[in-house]
């Protein structure tokens, strides 16, 4: 499970701060969306979700605020930062140039 | 990085914990509730969402791995951990720091001293940039002999260079001045020269003080700032300028009472008056370590102090004594100032070559790095530093191979506690690391008390090198440099001793280890391999210490021909208080009548320097000698009061030697040694012949043949040896001896109330037994003699540990096999002879592999060496022998334990 997680890292973590954002979400929240999202191709547990909250927290590029579910849980609601919203587009411009390059191999062989 | 929140956890670590659980619980409640929702009944759906996602604790887990502290944590835990396990193992602990606290100590101690020798730089501006003038050329010796070079005259020293080359760092004044000259490469060039040592008379107190010439240029060059009134400038540096002088900062302090209170002083150097105008800083040294000058001043008022011996120093080209340093323009190179310079210079010193021999080995210029200072000290221990830190490397090694078979040991008690982490999902990473932090606090914290053994090795070693030296100038000290580099050996010892048994714990059959916890071969074959290689080391140094310690005892079982026992030394010099002409020679005989009167003294006399250091000291005739017609070559002319031969013990074999009949008025006379008159006077009786200084035009009668005696340094051949009357000689300094009863020592007081009452302006200098100068002149090899042996002894004994270890471990191992043998009838004998039989084929695979290593290893000390050589069967074999000695030592405990083995509680064992 753990070198899933580490083979997908840098990934869960693009997925993570694409998912938080437009809106602050919980854990499940996210989960929830990046499974509806990727229709069910990612689907994280919490065994890779919360490290990767931890570390984008401490990072400074989201930010947890304690919130209330409607089942009346408690609940760390994540928001994306002014810093992570940087480090997202740099990433996202990265992962096009890549997808793009990988494509165009892919597209040769073909 | 949200430094903010780092701290937030550190800070309330609970609040964190619980936040941190009550986040997850809340995730996997919600899912659960989704479950139940869905119309699954609670207990199934709790079960459910445990087995997709696991324990919330493992989540809680790897969100403590993934946060950016967890290697801080991790290391902090292995930490406390490790510590515990010490704790409760205070034996092996104290063991196993306690040897690398001497093994770093011993290494940092040398290092400190390679430091401040060899790695320190000049305390002044930007030292990088200095550059050191020197020039090499062929020997100046010819074939048969003769002396042809275009150096006619030197005053400092040479040293030889690689092969058949002689080096040195003195220049003609015209080179300096041609040097000096605008030129691309260097912005400022300054001279200097040792003024060598002075009676300094500061209120009318006396005392010896070392002096150094240096020029106009020289604290300018050396970008050095005054602490107190102002250093030297091209102004002082002039014929007919007031003199001045720069006093250095402790000098001010003892003699003045501070920095301040010395500007402006009026003071005597050796009777001449000079006004101190600055102090240096408490740092400078100038520009040798080893010289470490009292007081500077500027070069032409040798003029003043050196009268005629400075005749041509500012006029013959061929005259060579100003060392020079110059300081680059920024951005050139030394390279590319050699190569700009190297010609002018040749042309330069092309002209001054006067035939065509002296043409054919012209100097070449070379420039040397100036950062570090001259190299006296570093020519003089480098080689003695190296040699002594691959010993302590050596020590260190073994020592780090001892532990890495404690701990191999250990790794066997402890792999139950492995193999159980192992199986239960920890990675070879993590198991290893632990380890590792487990090695390594025990190498820092054997660093830390490393540390306090070097504060007191370093003194121990200052002593040992300063050898009763006065002045010595070398201060090694802990900077952050040596501390540093103490801390990186700690820590690479602890990974060099703690990675083989960490990697050999956690490579094991996780079964067989569960099982019983016994056995592994590979592991005691590795234990084997260190103690080969700590055998093999020991060896080495136990072979160095053997080497040494003869040298030392070639040296001191030498015959001298002179006495070493009860006899004091002390030097006075009355010209530099102001005697002149003959009335030197007067005082010093009064002085001499004077000490003879001593209660105790046996006898009393004066030679221009003690004879150990004649070869290279005091004033004395050097020239030409004649026998008859014959040039007489290996002679060397000792200036010698009455009585002198007595006083030394040298048996006089015919005729008389020096005493009081001969006087300035009477006719010249001399005596000489036994091996001058069989060589020179083969077949008749040199008494009543005469030899000629041809440089004196002066004929002397031989008046007497003294037995041989070893002139000079112990370590360089005796040359034949002529005594002349002091009273019949120019006198400068000289040395007195005297033969007393009981401790020389003890007579100083008396000879100091003599001299006061004679003329308080003298000081006594080098005050010595001459059994202490003698020492001192061979203070290496007795350092380095009673260094190696202690190293030879930490060695062994850290070696013999390792191999009682080893033994008594394989002993342990095999109680149950030695158990059956004795049930079927082995005798005890044979038993104790199997296990020594193994220590001893340890001990001579490692003879085998070091005696090869020791033959190559020791031809590079052998200049260290003294009538001794690298490959001395004798040394070999005694080593050899003092090593299986201890191996059998080691070997016979664990031996006599395995011979008591009791057959039926070793059977019933498990």
């Amino acid at each position: 499970m753990a070198k899933a997680a580490d083979l997908l890292q840098g990934t869960l973590d693009l997925l993570i701060l694409r998912t938080v954002e437009l809106r602050a979400l919980h854990g499940v929240g996210i989960a929830d969306r990046i499974e509806q999202v990727t229709q069910g191709v990612f689907v994280v547990g919490p065994g890779s979700l919360f490290p990767a909250l931890h570390r984008l927290a401490d990072k400074g590029w989201i930010e947890g605020e304690w919130g209330e579910l409607e089942s009346g849980r408690r609940a760390k609601f994540y928001a994306i930062t002014p810093a992570g919203r940087k480090h997202l587009t740099e990433e996202k411009r990265k992962w096009n140039r890549v997808s793009f390059a990988v494509n165009q191999v892919l597209a040769e062989e073909a | 990085m949200n430094w903010k929140r780092l701290y937030q956890r550190w800070r309330h670590p609970r609040r964190d914990e619980d936040e941190l659980a009550e986040e997850v619980q809340t995730f996997y409640d919600t899912v659960k509730d989704r479950r139940v929702a869905e119309g699954l009944a609670p207990e199934e759906a709790h079960r459910r969402t445990q087995a997709a996602y696991g324990q919330p604790a493992y989540t809680i887990e790897e969100v403590r791995n993934a946060r950016a502290e967890a290697f801080v944590m991790t290391a902090f835990r292995d930490l406390r951990y490790s510590f515990r396990l010490l704790v409760k193992n205070p034996g092996f602990a104290a063991v196993a720091v306690l040897s690398l606290a001497l093994g770093i100590g011993a290494n940092t101690a040398i290092y400190s001293f390679m430091e401040s020798i060899l790695l320190r730089s000049l305390p002044v501006e930007d030292p990088e940039s200095l550059v050191v003038f020197n020039w090499q050329s062929r020997m100046p010796q010819e074939a048969d002999k003769k002396f042809v070079h275009v150096v006619h005259k030197i005053e400092g020293r040479f040293w030889p260079g690689d092969k058949g080359v002689i080096a040195t760092g003195i220049f003609p004044y015209g080179a300096f001045e041609m040097l000096s000259e605008e030129n691309p490469y260097f912005s400022t060039m300054f001279g200097y020269f040792s003024g060598r040592s002075r009676n300094l008379v500061v209120r009318g107190e006396a005392r010896s003080a070392s002096a150094e010439y240096v020029s106009g240029g020289y604290f300018a060059g050396l970008a050095v700032r005054p602490v107190a009134g102002r250093l030297i400038e091209a102004a002082d540096d002039r014929v007919g300028a007031a003199p001045v002088a720069v006093i250095s900062f402790v000098t001010s302090q003892q003699r003045f009472g501070g920095a301040p209170q010395a500007v402006g002083q009026e003071v005597l150097v050796d009777n001449v008056a000079f006004t101190v105008v600055g102090v240096a800083p408490p740092e400078f040294f100038g520009v040798d370590p080893e010289e470490n000058p009292d007081i500077y001043l500027p070069l032409r008022t040798n003029l003043l102090l050196d009268k005629a011996d400075t005749k041509g120093m500012y006029s013959d080209d061929n005259f060579y004594w100003l060392e020079v340093m110059g300081r680059l323009r920024p951005g050139v190179s030394m390279a590319e100032a050699q190569a700009g310079l190297s010609p002018r210079f040749r042309q330069w010193v092309a002209a001054t070559a006067m035939t065509d021999g002296e043409r054919a080995k012209l100097p070449e210029l070379t420039l040397n790095p100036g950062a570090a200072g001259l190299g006296t000290l570093r020519r003089q221990y480098s080689k003695p530093l190296f040699v002594l830190l691959a010993m302590v490397g050596l020590i260190l090694a073994i020592t780090c191979a001892n532990i890495a078979n404690l701990l191999l040991a250990r790794g066997a008690a402890r792999r139950r506690e492995m193999a159980v982490r192992l199986s239960l999902g920890a990675g070879r990473f993590r198991v290893v690391r632990q380890l590792l932090t487990e090695s390594v606090m025990l190498a820092l914290l054997g660093g830390a008390l490393g540390v306090a053994f070097a504060v007191w090795g370093m003194r121990w070693l200052t002593v040992l090198f300063a050898s009763g030296r006065e002045n010595f100038t070398l201060r090694a000290e802990l900077n952050w440099k040596v501390l540093a580099a103490t801390a990186l050996l700690s820590v690479i010892c602890g990974v060099v001793f703690g990675l083989i048994p960490a990697l050999q714990t956690t490579r094991q059959e996780l079964t067989s280890a569960l099982k019983n916890g016994l056995g592994g071969g590979a592991r005691h074959g590795m234990q084997k391999v260190l103690v080969v290689g700590q055998i093999a080391a020991s060896f080495l140094i136990l072979v160095a210490a053997g080497l040494f310690v003869q040298t030392l005892d070639k040296l001191h079982s030498m015959q001298l021909g002179y006495a070493r026992e009860n006899i004091l030394l002390f030097s006075l010099d009355a010209r530099q208080s102001g005697h002149e002409g003959a009335a030197i020679g007067t005082f010093y005989a009064n002085l001499q009548k004077r000490f003879e009167g001593i209660p105790g003294v046996n006898s009393a006399s004066l030679a221009q320097s003690s004879i150990v250091s004649a070869g290279h000291a005091g004033a004395t005739y050097r020239g030409e000698i004649l026998a008859g017609t014959v040039p007489v070559t290996g002679a060397s002319v000792m200036v010698a009061g009455p009585r002198y031969l007595e006083t030394m013990q040298i048996p006089v074999l015919t005729g008389r030697e020096v005493d009081d009949r001969d006087q300035a008025s009477s006719s010249a006379v001399a005596v000489i040694s036994e091996r001058f008159a069989r060589t020179y006077f083969p077949n008749e009786s040199p008494v009543g012949r005469s030899i000629r200084f041809v440089g004196e035009n002066r004929d002397l009668e031989i008046v007497g043949v003294s037995a041989n005696l070893q002139h000079g340094g112990l370590k360089s051949e005796s040359p034949m040896v002529v005594f002349v009357a002091a009273s019949q000689m120019p006198l400068e300094r000289v040395t007195y001896a005297l033969r007393t009863t009981g401790d020389p020592l003890t007579y100083v007081h008396s000879v100091q109330e003599i001299v006061r009452e004679a003329d308080s302006r003298i000081p006594i200098t080098n005050v010595v037994t001459q059994a202490a100068e003698i020492d001192r002149t061979i203070s290496r090899e007795i350092t380095f003699a009673k260094l190696c042996t202690g190293f030879a002894v930490l060695a062994l004994l850290i070696a013999c540990v390792g191999l009682y270890g080893t033994m008594a471990y394989g002993v342990e191992r095999e109680v149950r096999e030695i158990g059956v043998r004795m049930a079927l009838g082995a005798q005890r004998s044979a038993v104790v002879w199997m296990v020594l039989r193994r220590a001893l084929v340890l001990a001579a695979i490692g003879l085998a592999i070091s005696i090869p290593a020791s033959l190559v290893a020791f031809r590079i000390v052998k200049s260290l060496l003294f009538e001794t050589q690298p490959n001395d069967p004798v040394t070999l074999a005694v080593a050899g022998m003092v090593l299986v000695g201890a191996a059998l030592i080691a070997g016979y405990v664990p031996a006599r334990r395995a011979s008591r083995i009791d057959p039926l509680v070793a059977l019933r064992y498990e």
